[in-house]
This record gives structure tokens, C-alpha cells and sequence, in this order.
């Protein structure tokens, strides 16, 4: 029983025939055992045909009959540059500012000694009775000084990146997480995991117990994931051991949601005491005591948790809900996006990046000139002067001038011969070849 | 394959966690690569259509890989088992792998050969025996030689020696029909009296063992005067233990024919039980006289 939508329009008025092969991946009800055994299956066309994704549920079956189309924005283009670039400035924007203090290096009246005295004109600490008095102050190099370009606080520590930028970012981000290939890449261990990208039904978000989580992440078989971060676990190199940084390890899976189900600050407040006796613990106080795992809310993405160390393919747990809000935040190509004001998802510089297919293609084959298989090779120069062949290529009359000059050459040494010949009373052969030539 | 040219330009420019780079090569470490190399046509991550050959317990299986279930990681792999037997091995990779891009299929082939035959090698191995190589750490070896030295240095074998055999000489009696207390005076008595005889107890223990070892060897007698000034077989004179002394006065009992106060000779103490005893008749002059005695 196999289940899909299908909509075959072509984007930007490139004929249907173009899209060569439009495949579907068939959702899970398909049987994983088919062999192939016909032609390799080709690519998707880009913006059109949207695959199903299964829901799980929290003892991760699969909830039969749900399915959600899969919102556009995993077919956005993955743009690794633009991730990597915007990733960079928005981490700057949670710097906290350091300097030197200003006075640093200035709290002394130094004077120049001058010239005259036999020493380095740097100014020296006044006044005696100290090993400080006469010692070199202010400059960069002396013991003491200030340092070079003392730093400021005033230094630009923040960065502001173009809306547009940031959202491309978030959407290339969200699609590069629903690539299996990538999310191997980035080092997840999800082999075991029933589907990409993961959705998981809105029970979970009522989780209160971290065992009831680590339950969970264990029948979705994402704890393996988990277990990479624990085998992670280290002491950081460097200085940042005695600056609160001591620890470090990967980064796990991320868990998406659209609301929590714990406790919210109420403005009542006897609500407010209600809780404070009778807490609800919700999904974040369910995950976050297990190492390696983010929880984010679908309202809030945040770039620096969907591509950790500006590189694509976090492995991404989403709920049922958060799945489906995605198609209001990103809209799809067709109809822009409800939340976020005139915007768009960002066009693609190709709509099918299969170029080793597309070079094969018919369509294209057929407005190609023939290609040249001959190869012309340098053809080298040969002097007619010295070179008979080239002579007569460029003057064919050049032969006759030759043979009449070589026949007139011999007849008059045949001439001399004779005379020769008379003197002496010899006679000359008749086998002589002007003799026979003049005899024809 | 929309995303095959785009996931490999992200792998190879990009990080990806398989990746192991050296200074001639890429390769690839993840499980399912046909070559073991980071190639476009090896990597399976950049390929939704793939195959390997791999072993699990001594079984050869052919995983086929295919685009429709690319999105379900759990179920991408599909394991067919190859037969034993070679030559249908053989044509099940090629009638699995009918109409595959031919890279793939002869790979698949020359890896399924290669494990056959490392298979084979290794069956072979647990027939004969192995060698067990056992990784020694230099640390440790260090370690352990230094404390034996110690150990030995710290034991102290020589006086335990000299410790038990003078015990034993104290304790049990090499000269038989004596009492126990008459030895003990007499062992008592010696000290007082001899104080010419000083020897070193240790040569003499050390050359006893010679002798004891080497067995009865006889030295010459020479009438040489130059033998008379040298100092060859003259034990050096040492101070003596005093049951050492009161020994020499016990052996002096018996050999009565030995002139023991005039010359600054010495006797060559015995204790063990076994005695050799050659009397020399008193025929030149004292000096020349050479006393053995075993």
C-alpha cells in the first residue's frame, strides 16, 4: 500500500518535458525489501512532489494513518557557504566585551632621561631608593609598560546579518537535517533510526521524567547518538579549564517543539504558588539533564543549534506540531510565508542538480552541436628552401624548373665528357643516360 | 540523486566525520565504503544507489542500497547472503547487480574475492599453531630489572652464607667423638692462644669450594730458593674468627707431625667432614716442607 501526492506543475515555465524522471519516495508502509532491479531511480524535481513523512509515536511505532506532507522548507537549498558565513557572525553576538584596563601601564610620572647619559631614551621611573626608580616605563617592550594597542571595550563585538541571510541560513539548515547523508556526515549515529527527518507525536512534549525520555530516545533508537556524546566527554585543552570551560563533549540530538507542557510563569499569583507546590514539569525538564541533547522551541530556531560549528546535518527530533508549523513559518515557493512578512522561500540557482544526468539527458543532447573526437595537433613548419615536398605544396612549377635544371646539368657535363673523350681518343659508353635520352 | 552532487560537494569541501586524511590519500572509514578510499564513486554516503560486500562471522553478505529508502536510515541497507560456493556467489552479485553502474559491480566482485581468501587464510592460521605476540612495555621491563637488582643487592646472599655455615660449624660437630662442650672449650680456648694465625675466612671458604669442586690436585714440591722469597701458596694473613682459630688448634691435635709455631705458614683449615691428609717425612729443611691437607 503505497500513499503520495503529487503534483507535477513546472517552475518557471521550463516544459514538463524537461523534468525527466519524477520520482516518489513511498512512505513507510512500503516494503524495505525491494530489490531494484530497474533502472537507477532518478532525482526528485525540486519544488513539486512532497514526500510523506510517518509520525512515531512515543514507543515509536508508527502511527498508522498519519502522515504530513513534507513541508518545503527541506527542499530549500543547502547552502553550506551562506550557513557557514552567518553562523560566524551570529556567534559574535554573544560576546561579552574584554579590555585591558586603561590605565594600565600609565601610572607612573616616567620621564626621558634624555640624551647625554649613556642609556636608552626610553622614559625611566622617577625618584631613587627603589629597584623601580630608573627603570624603563610606558612603552610596549619594558617591564611594566603598557601593551601595544591597549584593548577596548568600545571594540565592535556584534554583528548584525541581513534578515534574508539569516533566514536562507535557517532554511538551508532545516533542509540539510533531512538528508540522511549529511546528518552521517556530520557524525550522528542514526543508523538505526525508523525514518529522517524524525517526527514524533506531541505526546512527548507531557514527558516529565528524564527516565520517560531516555526511555523514549531509546525506542526511537536515537540513544545511540547519546552514547557517542558520553563516550565524548573530555577535559578541554587549554586555558579555559580555569574559566568555567572545563568539560566538553559533541553535540547530540536536537529536540524540537512547539509547546511545552511544563510550567509557565503565570502572572496569577496563586497560580503562582499552585505551581510552586505542585510543579508540572514539561519536555525541557524531561530532556535536559540527558548530555548532549538541545531542546528548541519551533518559534524560536535558532541557527547556532541547527548547524553547530557552522556545518550542516544536526540530527533533529521533531514533534508533530513543530513539523507542522514549519510550513507556516517558511511557506513553500508557490505562497509566501504566513509569519514572517514577505518572505519567501529562497530560489535555487538549479532546479535539478543532477548534472551527470542532465548531461545525458535528450533535451539537452539535442541542441548540442556533435562533439569533436578529432584531435588537431600542431603541425610543424618545414622550409621549402631546404625542402622539396613543402617547395612544390607552395609552387608546383618548381618541379619542372628542378628536372630542366638537373637535365640541363647533365647534358652539359656530357658535352665536356665528349670533349674529353676527343683529346684522348676514348670513346665515351653508350650506356651514358643522356646518350639513350637523346636517342627516344 | 537531486541531493547526490549536492551532498558530496558539502563532504568533500566541507567536514565529514568518515573522512581520514593523510598525506597521499583520502579514506574513508565508514563501514559500507567499497574501496575504503573518499572517492565521488566510493562514498556511500554520496550515493543513493550503492552496494558492498561485507563479512559478519565468517558469512559473506551483499548490501544493496537504493534511493527509495533513502529517508528510512534504518532500512536503507538490504542484506542478501552470498553463497558458499564460489561460482554462485559470483552470480548472485552479478544478477543482484544487474544494470548497476559497472564501478560498482567489479568492486563488489574483487572485494568478495578478497574476503574469500582472507577467510580462507584465516582458517588455515587456526589450524596451525600461532604465535601469541605479547606487547612488552618498556616502562614496566625497566621497572622490574631495576627492583630485581635491588632485590638481589638488598638480599644479601654472601652473608646469608657465611651466616648458615658458620651456624652449621657451630651447631653440628665436623669432628666426630668429641663432645659437644669439649668443642665448645676448646673453640673457647684457641681464642686466646693462637694469634699468629690470621686468615681471611672467606678466601679460605672460597677456596675451599675450589678445591672442593676441583678435586684433590697436588701441588709440587720445588727446591727453587726463588720459590722460597715468593709468595705463592701463602694465604693472606688476616684476623681470624675465633672459633675459626680454635679449629686450627683441633686440627693441630691431630696432625701432630705438622710444625705449626715455627713457621708463619698456615695450615689450610678443613671443615668438612672429609679429610686427606698427606704427611710429608721431615726430611729438608722446615720451610721446604709444603703441609696439604684436604
Amino acid at each position: 500500500m503505497v500513499v503520495f501526492s503529487l503534483t507535477v506543475s513546472s517552475p518557471n515555465n521550463v516544459p514538463i518535458s524537461f523534468l525527466t524522471s519524477v520520482t516518489v519516495t513511498v512512505s513507510g508502509q512500503c516494503d524495505p525489501f525491494i530489490t531494484s532491479t530497474s533502472e537507477p531511480v532518478g532525482k526528485m524535481s525540486l519544488s513539486t512532489v512532497r514526500p510523506l513523512v510517518s509520525v512515531y509515536n512515543e514507543k515509536s511505532e508508527e502511527v498508522k494513518g498519519t502522515t504530513i506532507a513534507l513541508p518545503a522548507v527541506f527542499k530549500a537549498p543547502i547552502r553550506p557557504d551562506v550557513v557557514n558565513f552567518v553562523h560566524q557572525q551570529v556567534s559574535m553576538n554573544h560576546r561579552q566585551p574584554y579590555s585591558v584596563s586603561d590605565k594600565a601601564g600609565h601610572q607612573t610620572s616616567a620621564e626621558s632621561w634624555g640624551t647625554g647619559r649613556a642609556v636608552a631614551r626610553i622614559p625611566r621611573v622617577r625618584g631613587g631608593g627603589t629597584h623601580r626608580s630608573g627603570q624603563g616605563a610606558f612603552g610596549n617592550m619594558c617591564r611594566g609598560g603598557r601593551m601595544f594597542a591597549p584593548t577596548k571595550p568600545w571594540r565592535r563585538w556584534h554583528r548584525r546579518v541581513n534578515i534574508n541571510q539569516r533566514r536562507y541560513a535557517l532554511a538551508s539548515a532545516v533542509a540539510a537535517s533531512g538528508v540522511p547523508a549529511l546528518v552521517l556526515s556530520k557524525g550522528h549515529v542514526i543508523e538505526q533510526v525508523p525514518e529522517l527527518p524524525l517526527v514524533v507525536s506531541d505526546k512527548i512534549q507531557e514527558l516529565s521524567k528524564t527516565k520517560q525520555a531516555v526511555q523514549f530516545l531509546r525506542r526511537i533508537k536515537a540513544w545511540a547518538d547519546i552514547q557517542k556524546v558520553y563516550k565524548s566527554q573530555r577535559f578541554r585543552a587549554g586555558k579555559g579549564k580555569m574559566r568555567n570551560r572545563r568539560r566538553i563533549q559533541r553535540r547530540g540530538p536536537l529536540v524540537v517543539y512547539h509547546k511545552d507542557q511544563g510550567n509557565k510563569r503565570d502572572k496569577n499569583y496563586y497560580n503562582q504558588i499552585f505551581l510552586r507546590i505542585f510543579p508540572v514539569k514539561g519536555l525541557r525538564h524531561a530532556f535536559r539533564n540527558i548530555p548532549g541533547i538541545d531542546l528548541m522551541s519551533v518559534e524560536k530556531l535558532n541557527l547556532l543549534k541547527l548547524a553547530p560549528g557552522g556545518h550542516v546535518g544536526r540530527f533533529i527530533i521533531w514533534t508533530e506540531s513543530a513539523f507542522q508549523r514549519l510550513d507556516k513559518l517558511f511557506g513553500s515557493w508557490k505562497s509566501p510565508s504566513l509569519e514572517k512578512k514577505g518572505y519567501n522561500l529562497p530560489q535555487p540557482k538549479m532546479a535539478n542538480t543532477d548534472l551527470s544526468r542532465l548531461l545525458k539527458a535528450d533535451e539537452i543532447k539535442a541542441v548540442l552541436r556533435a562533439p569533436q573526437k578529432k584531435v588537431v595537433r600542431r603541425v610543424r613548419r618545414l622550409n621549402p628552401l631546404t625542402n622539396t615536398r613543402a617547395m612544390l605544396k607552395l609552387n608546383p612549377y618548381a618541379a619542372v624548373l628542378k628536372r630542366q635544371a638537373i637535365l640541363s646539368a647533365q647534358k652539359r657535363q656530357l658535352a665536356r665528357d665528349e670533349l674529353l673523350a676527343k683529346k684522348r681518343g676514348v670513346t665515351i659508353s653508350s650506356e651514358n643516360a643522356v646518350i639513350r635520352t637523346a636517342k627516344l | 540523486m537531486q541531493h547526490d552532487d549536492v551532498v558530496w560537494s558539502i563532504i568533500n569541501k566541507s567536514f565529514c566525520s568518515y573522512k581520514v586524511n593523510t598525506k597521499s590519500q583520502k579514506f574513508c572509514r565508514n563501514e559500507y565504503n567499497l574501496t575504503g578510499l573518499c572517492n565521488r564513486a566510493s562514498c556511500p554516503l554520496a550515493n543513493s544507489q550503492y552496494a558492498t560486500v561485507k563479512e559478519e562471522n565468517g558469512i559473506i553478505y551483499l548490501y544493496l542500497k537504493t534511493a527509495e529508502r533513502s529517508a528510512f536510515p534504518s532500512k536503507t541497507w538490504e542484506k542478501v547472503k552470498l553463497s558458499r560456493n564460489f561460482e554462485k556467489a559470483i552470480h548472485q552479485i552479478n544478477e543482484n547487480l544487474l544494470y548497476w553502474p559497472g564501478f560498482i559491480k567489479s568492486k563488489c566482485k574483487q572485494r568478495f574475492i578478497k574476503i574469500t581468501q582472507s577467510l580462507i587464510r584465516m582458517r588455515k592460521l587456526q589450524l596451525r599453531r600461532q604465535k601469541l605476540l605479547v606487547p612488552l612495555q618498556n616502562k614496566i621491563e625497566r621497572r622490574e630489572r631495576r627492583r630485581e637488582e635491588k632485590a638481589l643487592i638488598a638480599a644479601r646472599i654472601e652473608k646469608g652464607v657465611e651466616k648458615t655455615l658458620l651456624d652449621r660449624l657451630k651447631k653440628r660437630s665436623y669432628i666426630h667423638n668429641i663432645s659437644q662442650q669439649a668443642f665448645d672449650d676448646a673453640l673457647t680456648e684457641k681464642e686466646v692462644e693462637s694469634d699468629e694465625e690470621e686468615v681471611e675466612m672467606e678466601t679460605e671458604i672460597e677456596t675451599e669450594r675450589e678445591q672442593e669442586t676441583a678435586g684433590p690436585s697436588y701441588v709440587a714440591y720445588s727446591d727453587d730458593d726463588s720459590d722460597v722469597d715468593s709468595d705463592s701458596g701463602i694465604p693472606q694473613e688476616v684476623d681470624l674468627d675465633s672459633s675459626f682459630e680454635s679449629d686450627v688448634s683441633d686440627i693441630e691435635d691431630i696432625v701432630s707431625e705438622k710444625d705449626v709455631a715455627s713457621t708463619s705458614k698456615t695450615r689450610k683449615r678443613l671443615s668438612k667432614p672429609r679429610v686427606e691428609i698427606e704427611y710429608e717425612m721431615e726430611m729438608g729443611t722446615p720451610r721446604q716442607r709444603i703441609a696439604e691437607s684436604r
